[in-house]
């Protein structure tokens, strides 16, 4: 398969209950069509001729299938070949599983996957050793760095083709596996327990019910649950460990946190203690019964009766390093079009 | 055996509240399924569409609201109007077009109506509730006494321009209304691709300005929480905004439909691992808030309560000829 890539696109990340509550952003799936194609357009110049792409019935395939016949209407050729996986849609999660499966399959050499957190956490669920590459286009996203598109596609370009090495074209990533009764679900960033005992809207916001988190990484300059672990205790995306935070009613607190939940959405959380997570090595909630919530959505309720571990696990998957491959490239002129050009320093 | 009472801190909603959301879906349910037979009968006038798998939405949706507030139905409103509080024989008997209906037999399935309940009408229309609610909404807006509007609308008739036009005057005059697609997968029978330009509703309410969300509408608690917060918003004057619940019905567009667009054995599928019913039941009882016993004996009333409501239908009169000129003009 050569160098071909694969493309997720969720048409439904993005549309939960934070639109009311805290203003979020919901991006329209024209904006997430034309971020594909842009993706298409940068990778193709990189030198990728073949892209498949994950069916859906939410637009995204009829907005860029429109946006290829017009510049092919136009005589252009700057889209790569693009080829959608055969499978029935179910309009779940499942969609994305079974997309990031066939993808492994089909030997791509990254996956460009657009949505939150959820969606990047499900593609590296089924994923196995293919890289991935983030865009945004969610809610909270600690997990996808934000940046414009054009310059993730040109960064995958450059590091699937060969153009940037592996040691600059890739980074390592740790990840969360939750274990309930020896059923395995991971998180990319956070895992939260919660006191709710059922999943109903999945966002996270009622804050008198969160009691627990573990964070893969904690950067202060991200929203949502692992905002909490970064405005405590920073810890990087390449640090060895993770943070683990126990949460407490503001009277019973030792530390009340004013942290961004969800986009301009402060609230004040009551923090007991926190300390380093070690890597490989299983924890237990605090709490008996409760939910627990991977990467800011609830998704599984566990009661006394169940037996629930909660384990960092370093060096998990591989993303595409972004900002190295676009260093490298400048700094091997990979982006000149007459590489035997050399510009005069000193610019008088 | 009797679960203990305490939900607090891990649902949204009491005990009794649970209770009253199962006794309303299982309600619809039987309602539904009670018509599906009735309706072979051929004992029934008219087309009668089935709101069975589909209760979580409505239910989740009119916890919420009083008799104030105000909602529009679509075709398929038999769920909305039991939801909202509309009595069980009176439907049935203007299912019958008896003189003892909700709207003495003159509405049918597609126009039950029942104002003291705040249910303006299910509507044969496509897309026709979404500006009656607008009005209702200025109302309510006018007399200030926090009341919301609601139009319910399949997936088709957002394509009406009514829906488009009401999302427009919702979002300049800040009503109280909320405007909700039931997504069911099937507008009749065609499909979103070859009709709809733009996919996503959520989009189409963000281009008047309007916040969208999308929840699975099979999930009582994810339907439930959603309306709550965005229903709320809306009676603090926050203005409006779109919910689309993705649902999914257990029978055809309308009773007779021979659903020759579903895949093999999907309808096997609904009913083994799709039933909103089957759901909530789990997981009520999982957390051991409510027991199976609890459940059972809602399930026998009914039982009673819809075969009552059946024979009182059969039984009632029909209008006569003399009834085609009252209810024409209403004093107000």
């Amino acid at each position: 398969m050569g160098n071909a890539i694969g493309i997720i696109a969720n048409p439904v990340s993005a549309r939960d209950i934070r639109r009311v509550i805290a203003n979020a952003t919901a991006l329209q799936i024209t904006d997430r069509a034309n971020i594909v194609l842009r993706i298409l357009s940068c990778v193709k110049a990189c030198g990728v001729d073949h892209v498949w792409m994950m069916p859906e019935n939410g637009g995204i395939r009829h907005h860029v299938r429109r946006g290829i016949d017009r510049a092919e209407n136009q005589g252009q050729t700057h889209f790569p070949k693009v080829e959608y996986l055969d499978y029935k849609i179910s309009g779940t999660v499942d969609d994305t599983l079974k997309a990031a499966r066939l993808m492994q399959e089909k030997a791509v050499a990254a996956i460009v996957v657009l949505g939150g957190d959820g969606t990047h956490r499900a593609v590296v669920t089924a994923c196995g050793e293919v890289p991935i590459a983030g865009v945004s286009t969610g809610t909270n996203n600690a997990f996808p760095e934000h940046r414009e598109p054009t310059i993730t596609g040109l960064a995958v370009g450059l590091a699937v083709t060969g153009k940037v090495p592996p040691s600059d074209a890739y980074l390592p990533n740790k990840k969360i596996v939750v274990r309930v009764n020896g059923h395995e679900e991971i998180a990319l960033v956070d895992v939260a327990v919660v006191t709710d005992r059922y999943i109903g809207a999945r966002a996270l916001w009622r804050t008198e019910t969160f009691r627990e988190l573990f964070v893969t990484f904690a950067d202060p300059e991200v929203i949502g649950m692992s905002a909490i672990a970064g405005l405590l205790s920073p810890v990087s995306r390449l640090d060895e460990g993770g943070l683990h935070v126990r949460l407490a009613p503001e009277d019973e607190a030792s530390i009340v946190l004013d942290t961004p939940i969800a986009p301009g959405y402060m609230r004040g959380i009551g923090i007991r203690d926190y300390a380093p997570m070690k890597p490989n090595h299983k924890y237990r909630p605090s709490i008996t019964d409760g939910s627990i919530a991977l990467d800011g959505e609830r998704e599984v309720s566990f009661t006394r009766d169940d037996d629930v571990t909660i384990e960092l696990v370093p060096d998990a998957f591989r993303t595409v390093n972004v900002s190295g491959c676009m260093q490298y490239a400048s700094r091997h002129g990979l982006m000149r079009m007459k590489p035997d050009q050399k510009p005069k320093m000193g610019g008088q | 055996m009797t679960a203990p009472n305490s939900t607090a801190g891990i649902f949204p909603l009491d005990k009794p509240g649970l209770l009253k959301a199962y006794r309303t879906m299982r309600t619809i349910r039987e309602f539904e399924e009670c018509l599906h037979a009735e309706f072979a009968k051929g004992d029934i006038p008219g087309f009668v569409h089935l709101y069975a798998g589909e209760e979580a939405a409505g239910t989740g949706i009119m916890m919420h609201l009083e008799d104030k507030d105000r909602i529009a139905s679509t075709h398929r409103g038999h769920g909305h109007c039991i939801a909202k509080g509309v009595d069980t024989s009176g439907m049935m008997a203007e299912i019958y077009g008896k003189s003892s209906g909700s709207c003495r037999g003159k509405g049918g399935s597609m126009h039950i109506a029942d104002l003291s309940k705040g249910m303006m009408g299910a509507n044969g229309i496509l897309g026709a509730g979404a500006p009656l609610v607008c009005g209702a909404g200025l109302a309510a807006k006018f007399r200030g006494d926090g009341g919301v509007a609601i139009s319910f609308v399949g997936d088709g008739a957002s394509n009406q321009g009514t829906f488009l036009e009401s999302l427009n005057l919702a979002a300049v005059w800040n009503l109280p209304v909320i405007f909700v697609v039931e997504n069911n997968g099937y507008a009749e029978s065609t499909s979103r691709d070859y009709a709809v330009a733009v996919d996503s509703f959520v989009d189409r309410a963000a281009g008047f300005g309007l916040p969208g969300v999308t929840v699975d509408g099979l999930d009582f608690f994810a339907v439930y929480e959603a309306a709550g917060e965005i229903i709320k918003r809306a009676r603090e004057g926050g203005g409006p905004a779109l919910l689309e619940c993705k649902m999914i019905r257990m029978y055809g567009h309308f009773e007779g439909d021979q659903q020759t667009y579903r895949a093999k054995g999907e309808l096997d599928d609904i009913r083994a691992n799709k039933d909103c019913l089957k759901m909530f039941t789990q997981r009520v009882m999982e957390a051991g808030v409510i027991s199976r016993g609890e459940l059972d004996a809602i399930d026998r009333e009914v039982v009673v309560e819809i075969q009552d409501a059946s024979a009182f239908a059969k039984a009632a009169p029909l209008p006569t000829a003399a009834d085609l000129t009252t209810d024409v003009y209403v004093n107000y």
